[in-house]
């Protein structure tokens, strides 16, 4: 038997240049497939991802719907002010804060020394959870743009601007998100230590209101948040295109992000 | 043929505390070796570093040619090892079959599902979610996780911890099968009548250090070590009535003066290094005299005597001198 193994191994060895690179690809669309596998089986993680945007922008429609273009909203009508609003959100809740919370979950639970166990390398891991965030926010600001129709906000007309400032603001919350999972030890922390950061963030950075104050624009400017829902309002709203410089201090902050992650990312739930 | 794992003067400080201080052990292809000892005597630290979970502060490790603290062999050396950690660690909502199809895709040439599933039991549960598993049927599917990638080295961290005695006995069943089927396991336990049952050899460690090595029926000069036949006299006899020659029956407490001892609540002990005849003996004159010996019981010292006395705090200090590696 141990021989019938040690041939199996043999021949199962990439032989050809560019095997390589077709069984890491066969790689990262298994582990994609099995990450939404357990995504979409777990019915709390897909209701709440889903069904809280949706809700929140009913609510912001109930409130708020009759307000038309208005100078407290930046020219906009409210609606349209809070659509990519709330889109950002969105992306930052399944990005950063449900993937921070997930993966300390399972760090404390040991499933993430159980994958480390395997020879499925790191990144491999790491792409398949940002292919899974970037399909998740993909479906969650589809749902958000068909719900704001509703109440009379035209569909945007930049897809592919939209398209370009998503994948790049979900790969850098995903650094982010890793990032806060690497430096917080155990798993009951977590959400508070997410929502902590994010919740006063979100606030100064006209998430759920506009913020008519010149200094913190010019500081939360230099945070995440505002330059990521500056990015999506202008292509939603504004028939603009693609906003290089939100996109640039966002994507600064994904690296750091990046940096912290691979710096102290830790697969056992015990410190070494 | 070299040996699947050479550890040799492994050491690991978590700050001041010394895990591992001095361990070394070899396992060979196909063996079964246990490392055995209390919590905290450094096993999961030595498997854990040699799984390439933790880094060494000193010492050497070789598992299967390669060296464990290696990155640029770490993916290597996954491919041919599987492990089954001591908490059960599987997404709850997959299936078992979708648990271990998963796995699967991660190694160049994984065992064939179907096959795996067969192997550990759950044959008949493949559609079955993992959170609706009982207990033990998540401890096979762990199993079979470290198994789907066809290692040629296993590791079991404390594989049995909370098993009923059946099911306990099915694992030990079915980790001899696969040694039979040319697996090297390498396992951890503080449960010395698992060491008994499963290992070809048990390191025995204390403190740190490896205190006995060797066969479990053997551990700690087990073997050489003399029989202790004990039991109660009725009132009107004494110790010195006994017809055991007085060279055969050193007392357990005063062993120089031959005579056998008369403990405290008048349990008599005899130690001999020929139990048949002494018992014949010692049967046959009670017999005579229509007596009986009550709670009369031959033991050696059991695996756990030895161990209790290896890893005792004294024994720990002497520990560098016992260790035979």
């Amino acid at each position: 038997m141990t021989t019938a193994v040690a041939a199996r191994r043999r021949s199962g060895r990439p032989a050809v240049p560019g095997a390589g690179q077709r069984s890491n690809l066969r790689l990262l669309a298994h582990q994609v497939r099995y990450e939404q596998l357990s995504f979409w089986r777990n019915p709390q993680s897909a209701v709440f991802t889903f069904v809280f945007p949706v809700v929140f922008v009913i609510i912001m429609g109930a409130l708020f719907g009759g307000i038309g273009k208005n100078s407290y909203f930046g020219g906009l009508s409210a609606l349209q002010y809070y659509v990519p609003t709330i889109a950002a959100l969105s992306v930052l809740g399944s990005c950063y804060g449900q993937l921070a919370v997930a993966l300390a979950a399972r760090r404390q639970a040991g499933i993430l020394k159980r994958i480390r166990a395997t020879p499925l390398p790191a990144w491999a891991y790491f792409a398949g959870l940002l292919a899974h965030c970037v399909l998740v926010s993909v479906i969650d600001i589809a749902l958000i743009v068909v719900v704001g129709r509703l109440y009379g906000v035209p569909f945007p007309s930049h897809w592919l601007a939209i398209m370009l400032t998503l994948v790049l603001g979900a790969a850098s919350f995903c650094a982010l998100g890793v990032a806060v999972a690497s430096v917080i030890s155990n798993a009951e922390a977590a959400p508070a230590v997410a929502q902590l950061v994010l919740f006063p963030l979100m606030f100064i950075s006209g998430t759920y209101l506009p913020i008519n104050s010149a200094l913190l624009n010019r500081v939360s400017g230099w945070l995440p948040v505002r330059p990521f829902n500056e990015a999506l309002t202008g292509p939603f709203a504004r028939h603009a295109g693609v906003d290089w410089r939100n996109l640039a201090v966002l994507a600064a902050w994904g690296a750091v992000g990046a940096v912290v992650a691979v710096r102290r990312f830790r697969w056992d739930p015990r410190p070494e | 043929m070299p040996n699947a794992v050479e550890v040799s003067g492994l050491r690991k400080s978590y700050g001041r505390v010394h895990a591992v201080r001095d361990v070394g052990f070899t396992v060979g292809y196909g063996e079964i070796v246990a490392l055995l000892g209390p919590n905290g005597a450094g096993k999961t630290t030595t498997l854990e570093i040699l799984e390439g979970f933790r880094s060494r502060d000193g010492g050497t490790a070789e598992v299967l040619g390669y060296d464990p603290g290696e990155r640029s062999s770490a993916r290597e050396l996954r491919e041919r090892t599987g492990l089954v950690l001591q908490d059960i660690a599987v997404e709850p909502y997959l299936t078992v079959r979708e648990t271990i199809a998963r796995s699967a895709g991660y190694y160049r040439a994984p065992r064939d599902v179907t096959e795996v599933i067969g192997l550990v039991g759950l044959a008949g549960l493949e559609r079955r979610k993992v959170r609706s598993l009982s207990g033990g049927q998540k401890r096979r599917l762990d199993l079979a996780l470290g198994l789907i990638g066809g290692p040629a080295l296993l590791y079991l961290d404390e594989p049995t911890t909370g098993f009923d005695p059946a099911a306990r006995r099915d694992a030990w069943q079915l980790v001899r099968g696969l040694r039979a089927a040319g697996l090297t396991v390498l396992l951890t336990t503080h449960d010395m009548d698992e060491a008994q049952a499963l290992a070809d050899r048990v390191v025995l460690l204390s403190g740190g250090v490896v205190v006995a090595a060797g066969e479990p029926a053997a551990l700690g000069g087990r073997e050489a070590e003399r029989a202790r036949i004990s039991f109660r006299l009725p009132d009107g006899y004494r110790a010195a009535d006994l017809p055991v020659p007085s060279h055969s029956v050193p007392s357990h407490s005063v062993p120089s003066h031959g005579v056998p001892s008369h403990g405290a609540d008048g349990v008599v002990v005899v130690e001999t290094d020929t139990p048949t005849q002494a018992l014949h003996r010692l049967t046959d004159w009670a017999i005579t005299r229509g007596i009986a010996l009550t709670g009369l019981t031959v033991q050696r010292p059991s695996l756990e005597d030895v161990y209790l006395e290896l890893t005792s705090e004294g024994a720990s200090a002497r520990a560098p001198e016992r260790s035979t590696r």
